[in-house]
């Protein structure tokens, strides 16, 4: 029986929600990471949405934040010039890293040895986080402010979006630019799949997927609002997009096909990603929430429960929150 | 106007805390991913008792100091070489702020302040 989607919301920002990340899946679960204007990025469980904790510190508003694979440390990118690298069992803030602008975006290698930072100073940055001491390594380039900044290719190269309205891939030995897309307009969001080496980047209403070493364009997917953020499913079947209409939409990657659209958020959605397993999306708005959103609507995963009718009605089942159609947290 | 029934939910996502910044110590990861922090000797038995013990002295002697510094002047050296001083009130639980009252700056004197103790490197007062 179809059923409609009950997006779980994750109240607790004050300000817009403008990136997220999750960590990878680790014996105690996965795990979530919320930037926010409020500077409070918040971590929490991947499955559940539930609140996990809160890192204080940042003076201004946080623009990125990321996991390390293993959940075991948090990057912030933040308003008040500084990235910063937290302890993300503890919640403790364990280095503050000093830029000369506004930072917006913060990686992790794969071995967490090492952080990538970019923004409006126009510089990428890699710190080594043995050596904190240490200058990073600087890498120019771009005319305009960094958007984001990610590791590919083994952490052997560097992918970066500017408001210059290109992506440059860099290698990270010879800190040259190897390759560089230009668009019409600025890219709004970029993700990057190691499994499959694709790249998904978003402009204007278009979501656009390119192959990660060569640049190569693989196909667009035009949408009818104006596109902030996409995610590609780990599967490569579907993926999910959301922009100023307020909506989250849901493509068939094969085909280039919307399937569905859920209204839910009551403001424009800033980025959406999908979890490590691919069960569930997160995504965060203006509106200063985050949704988590069911792939496979009805399944019962998290806090969904399929309930069959004869269970509604019999003696033995659980207490369940059957929700109104219109959820406010 | 959907006819499809909504997917059940067992409860909504928790929220965060209003009285802590999270990161409970009482749960597994925490308890696996964080053991005392500084190595001792032995693994077990008596080596753990005796850094539970200091451990449990020192953070005791910390409280007293901040209940001693209440409403005491006291002398804060902060980064940026930043030395004011100020009439202590109190910290918060997680210590992250310290409320002080009467802090003397360059800008003049501030009746009523919240520290960041990140911003903190020591602080000094008369017993």
């Amino acid at each position: 029986m179809a059923m409609r989607q009950t997006p779980l919301t994750c109240s607790g920002h004050t300000r817009p929600v403008v990136d997220l990340a999750f960590s990878g899946i680790t014996p105690y679960g996965y795990f979530l990471i919320s930037a926010c204007k409020d500077g409070k990025p918040m971590m929490r469980q991947g499955d559940t949405g539930d609140w996990i904790g809160t890192f204080l510190g940042h003076k201004g508003a946080v623009w990125g934040a990321t996991l390390n694979n293993e959940a075991t440390k948090a990057a912030t990118a933040a308003a008040d010039f500084t990235a910063k690298v937290w302890d993300a069992v503890t919640g403790d803030e364990v280095l503050t890293l000093a830029h000369k602008h506004i930072v917006k975006s913060v990686n992790f290698t794969q071995d967490s040895k090492c952080l990538l930072t970019g923004g409006n100073d126009k510089m990428l940055r890699i710190f080594d986080l043995s050596k904190p001491e240490a200058d990073p390594q600087e890498i120019a380039g771009h005319t305009s402010a960094i958007k984001k900044a990610l590791w590919c290719n083994n952490d052997q190269q560097i992918l970066s979006a500017a408001e210059d309205k290109t992506i440059r891939l860099w290698d990270k030995n010879t800190t040259e630019a190897v390759k560089t897309l230009s668009f019409e307009t600025s890219v709004s969001s970029m993700e990057y799949i190691p499994d499959g080496e694709i790249l998904v980047i978003t402009y204007g209403r278009t979501i656009a997927f390119y192959k990660a070493h060569s640049l190569d364009l693989i196909k667009t997917v035009d949408a009818p609002a104006s596109i902030h953020s996409a995610s590609l499913h780990p599967e490569k079947d579907y993926f999910v997009a959301g922009g100023d209409d307020f909506k989250l939409y849901k493509y068939d990657y094969s085909t280039k096909e919307e399937i569905e659209s859920y209204k839910g958020h009551f403001g424009p959605v800033h980025c959406v990603r999908f979890s490590p397993d691919g069960e569930l999306y997160a995504s965060g708005s203006e509106d200063g929430t985050l949704r988590l959103w069911q792939t496979a609507v009805g399944k019962t995963y998290g806090l969904w429960k399929c309930v069959l009718p004869e269970e509604l009605t019999s003696e033995n089942s659980e207490a369940l929150y059957c929700p109104q159609p219109e959820i406010k947290a | 106007m959907s006819l499809k029934p909504p997917v059940g939910v067992q409860r909504l996502p928790r929220g965060p805390d209003p009285n802590s910044r999270g990161f409970d110590r009482s749960s597994p990861r925490f308890i696996a991913l964080c053991p005392t922090s500084i190595p001792s000797s032995a693994s077990t038995g008596p080596g753990i008792e005796e850094e539970q013990r200091v451990r449990s002295e020192l953070r005791e002697r910390f409280l007293r100091t901040l209940l001693m510094m209440t409403d005491k002047p006291v002398q804060f050296n902060m980064y940026e070489k930043v030395q004011v001083p100020a009439r202590f009130g109190a910290s918060d639980i997680d210590i992250l702020n310290f409320q002080v009252s009467d802090l003397e700056t360059p800008l003049g004197v501030q009746k009523e302040a919240l520290l960041w103790c990140q911003d903190v490197i020591s602080c000094s007062f008369e017993l």
